[in-house]
């Protein structure tokens, strides 16, 4: 798996993407700071673009490059290494490489500008949510023959977890407030890994207040470290479950 | 022991069978002609062998191991398929490094079979993003070769090739079947068939059509191109299938 690893690393570190994506986060996160004149509401606008674009570049990113390395992969999967070494060592190279992107390009910075939990937490939801969702990019790329489709379908997964699930989320939460569904929230927040992440922000810059009756539930559960903690869990497991589904479907899969 | 054996060996893409009930046997030091219109099932085939696909009825063998079982059977077996795509910004040099690392070769990068003959030691250090198709072709005739296979797979391998590289080709190839190599070889080109072939596999619709010897097609048809003794074959074989019935 190192040898796989070790060779599309060197293939990454090269492509002009991965550059251009840690210097676009450097100027974005830097940009911000030197705009706003209060700290806390850069930290807040950045908060939201890093939020969105970190997944959407991680999964994109993975979808195409898995595809256009695929007659690579055929070669790799040609010679006498088992199918899980060699999607291990691709996986891990993406993750290692978009994941040191986003903490260069936003995390340093954003510890440089506003040094403090706030932003250890922001870099620290950046780098879960790369995890997230180059795993989820490698599965959709895995189970899509076509490229097209796998990046429509990246697209779709992204909507879906960055707006809609949210609003969806919001929507209960009025529609059943008189009902007593606390201990669903965070549950149900959990199934979003991008609400995780900004929850988990939000709460740190102590803007939960201005969250009304959703920053009071998700301050009582995720105000503490055993909150932080589980958060991190979700995130994780959102970091296995896809990957473990993405390993099964290539050792099955027919080139 | 026959080197490599197909027994019932299919496979079914949804409704339709690529390749259906093939039983086959090669022999060290032989080399035989995969041939078939588009649509065979001669890409299948292969992708079976090297186990890229997965059987859907029976079972392969090479070298007595289990294709789809233990990877380790691939260290015997080297391939250039069809169409080759690197990682760009990768090195032939290192791309080289990396094969040589999977296969635990201690050999200098500049050695081995083709590595002289078709200038790869000249290129080591172009990025494999620039090179142009045949460039591309003659690095993956350069990893079939490198670790001694008994078995090896070329899938249309002079395609994209210059004419002087493909000689050379064809001469590595009469010389690893020399040393008592499996040699399977899917092409259009009849002269390569002719050429290369101690037998010829033809393919239609997914079913093995005939496996037979090079004397025996054009024997039984009393032609003596190969172009044109197969297309009689068949013809004959289909005329015989339709009074039987």
């Amino acid at each position: 798996m190192w040898k796989v690893y070790k060779y599309t690393l060197i293939d990454l570190a090269r492509n002009k993407f991965v550059g251009g994506w840690l210097l676009l986060l450097l100027a974005i996160t830097a940009g911000l700071f030197q705009l706003e004149d209060q700290p806390v509401k850069a930290m807040l606008s950045l908060s939201q673009v890093l939020l969105a674009l970190v997944p959407l570049v991680s999964c994109i990113f993975a979808i195409v490059y898995l595809y256009d390395a695929l007659e690579f992969t055929e070669l790799l999967a040609v010679q006498p290494l088992h199918r899980s070494k060699i999607l291990g060592g691709q996986l891990l190279a993406l993750s290692t490489a978009l994941a040191l992107g986003a903490l260069l390009g936003a995390g340093l910075p954003l510890l440089i500008f506003f040094p403090g939990g706030a932003s250890l937490t922001l870099a620290l939801a950046c780098f879960m949510l790369t995890l997230v969702f180059t795993a989820i990019g490698a599965l959709i790329a895995i189970k899509n023959r076509e490229k097209a489709r796998g990046v429509g379908l990246g697209l779709v997964i992204w909507f879906l977890f960055v707006l809609v699930y949210d609003a969806v989320l919001l929507w209960i939460m009025f529609a059943f407030s008189d009902y007593p569904i606390e201990p669903w929230i965070v549950p149900l927040a959990a199934l979003d890994p991008i609400d995780l992440g900004r929850i988990m922000v939000l709460l740190k810059v102590d803007l939960a207040a201005m969250m009304g009756y959703s920053g009071a539930i998700y301050e009582k559960f995720f105000g503490n470290l055993r909150g932080i903690l589980v958060a991190m869990a979700a995130l994780a497991a959102w970091v296995a479950v896809p990957s473990a589904v993405a390993f099964k479907a290539f050792r099955k899969k027919d080139f | 022991m026959a080197r490599v054996i197909f027994e019932n060996t299919g496979k079914q893409y949804g409704a339709m069978w690529a390749l259906r009930g093939l039983h086959a046997r090669f022999e060290p030091g032989e080399t035989v002609s995969v041939i078939g219109p588009n649509g065979s099932g001669k890409t299948t085939l292969i992708k079976c062998l090297l186990g890229l696909v997965h059987p859907s009825t029976g079972s392969i063998q090479v070298n007595g191991q289990p294709v789809n079982g233990d990877p380790a059977y691939r260290h015997q077996v080297g391939h250039m398929p069809q169409i080759s795509r690197f990682p760009n910004e990768l090195k032939i040099g290192q791309l080289i490094d990396l094969m040589d690392d999977i296969r635990s070769s201690g050999m200098d990068r500049a050695q081995g079979p083709l590595v002289k003959e078709l200038g790869v030691d000249a290129m080591m250090d172009k990025r494999l993003g620039t090179l142009s198709g045949g460039q591309r072709q003659k690095v993956s005739a350069v990893l079939a070769f490198r670790y001694a296979p008994t078995v090896l797979v070329l899938d249309e391998p002079t395609a994209g090739l210059d004419p002087l590289s493909a000689e050379l080709l064809l001469a590595a190839v009469r010389d690893i079947k020399r040393s008592g190599c499996t040699v399977l070889i899917t092409s259009h080109l009849m002269e390569e068939v002719e050429a290369l072939a101690d037998r010829v596999a033809y393919l239609q619709e997914g079913r093995l059509q005939f496996l037979l010897s090079p004397e025996e097609i054009t024997g039984a048809t009393g032609l003596q191109r190969l172009s044109k003794a197969i297309p009689a074959l068949l013809t004959r074989n289909a005329k015989a299938h339709v009074e039987s019935v």
